[in-house]
């Protein structure tokens, strides 16, 4: 009798792929310059690309993420991965001219904390209006 | 050719070694060894790790702050050659650094220092609670007995005295 070969899966750890860099998620310093208000309103809003999940109606910011609707979205706010991600941020990241100034190219700045809110697509549009009202 | 530094741990990183990463943002990160290069790759904050210099600055283990690290600094304005100035640069260079030098010993001593006045405020009251260990608390104990014996006594014989002096001085 002719058994099926073993071992298909030899080296093919989860942590192999998720530490390459080829599929790399937006790291905490992208993210930063994104939650500035001009980005985003740009990320909220964005145009109908039928590629990304939800046709990019529904993004979360703070993750990088997309979500299919308003519900899934919404419940996303109510996660722990959401609310984690939220806490992350509220430090300022760590950057490349911090590295730097680790090294003794200009005096050592202390990381600022500041106040972090889910930003809320409804709200962003809702603002939106009103400006344009 | 430049020694640049890394992105995690701060060292220098000399011609030929380590390594590159270029984000998509066009963003580049350079590593000295594979060790800050694997650090970078599971998304590791370098200021929680303790071996790098971030640390040991957000943590007030290094001197951070001082007009020193001023003077090194990328300025990105071409120079022209002159023998002087370059002579003159590389004099400065090594009477800065020898400054700097001195001056972050001198901050690590001092913290250093806070410690060894704690350590013998601790030696104190370990000795003072402990000292049972050292010295029974019933050595000479008959003998203070007495002595305090003798004293109630002589304090009840003054006792007296001094009430029979008062019944004298009644009316």
């Amino acid at each position: 009798m002719v058994y099926k070969r073993k071992k298909y899966h030899y080296g093919d750890t989860h942590l192999k792929k998720k530490w390459r860099t080829k599929r790399r998620t937006k790291d905490l310093d992208q993210i930063d310059e994104d939650i500035k208000p001009e980005n985003a309103e740009k990320l909220v809003n964005q145009e109908v690309d039928y590629d990304k999940p939800g046709s990019a109606q529904f993004y979360c910011v703070h993750c990088a993420r997309y979500f299919i609707d308003d519900h899934a979205l919404h419940e996303h706010f109510r996660t722990k991965v959401h609310k984690r991600r939220l806490k992350a941020l509220e430090l300022e990241p760590y950057t490349i001219e911090e590295s730097e100034r680790a090294a003794g190219f200009g005096n050592w700045k202390a990381p600022e904390k500041r106040k972090i809110e889910t930003i809320d697509p409804e709200a962003v549009s809702e603002s939106k209006k009103m400006k344009i009202a | 050719m430049r020694i640049e530094t890394c992105y995690f741990c701060s060292s220098r990183i000399y011609p030929g070694h380590g390594i590159q990463f270029v984000r998509n943002d066009c963003k580049i990160f350079k590593f000295c060894r594979s060790k800050c290069h694997a650090a970078f790759k599971k998304k590791k904050n370098p200021r929680k790790v303790k071996w790098t210099k971030a640390y040991r600055k957000t943590v007030g283990k290094e001197l951070a702050i001082d007009p020193s690290f001023e003077f090194e600094k990328r300025r990105h304005t071409p120079l022209k050659y002159d023998r002087q100035t370059w002579t003159k640069a590389i004099e400065a260079m090594k009477k800065v650094e020898h400054i700097k030098q001195k001056r972050q010993g001198t901050y690590i001593m001092q913290r250093l220092r806070k410690g060894r006045e704690l350590e013998q405020e601790r030696d104190v009251k370990e000795v003072q609670r402990d000292l049972s260990l050292i010295k029974s608390p019933a050595a000479g104990l008959k003998e203070r007995k007495q002595k305090e014996a003798e004293e109630m006594h002589d304090s009840e014989e003054e006792m007296e005295g001094v009430v029979e002096n008062c019944g004298e001085v009644t009316l």
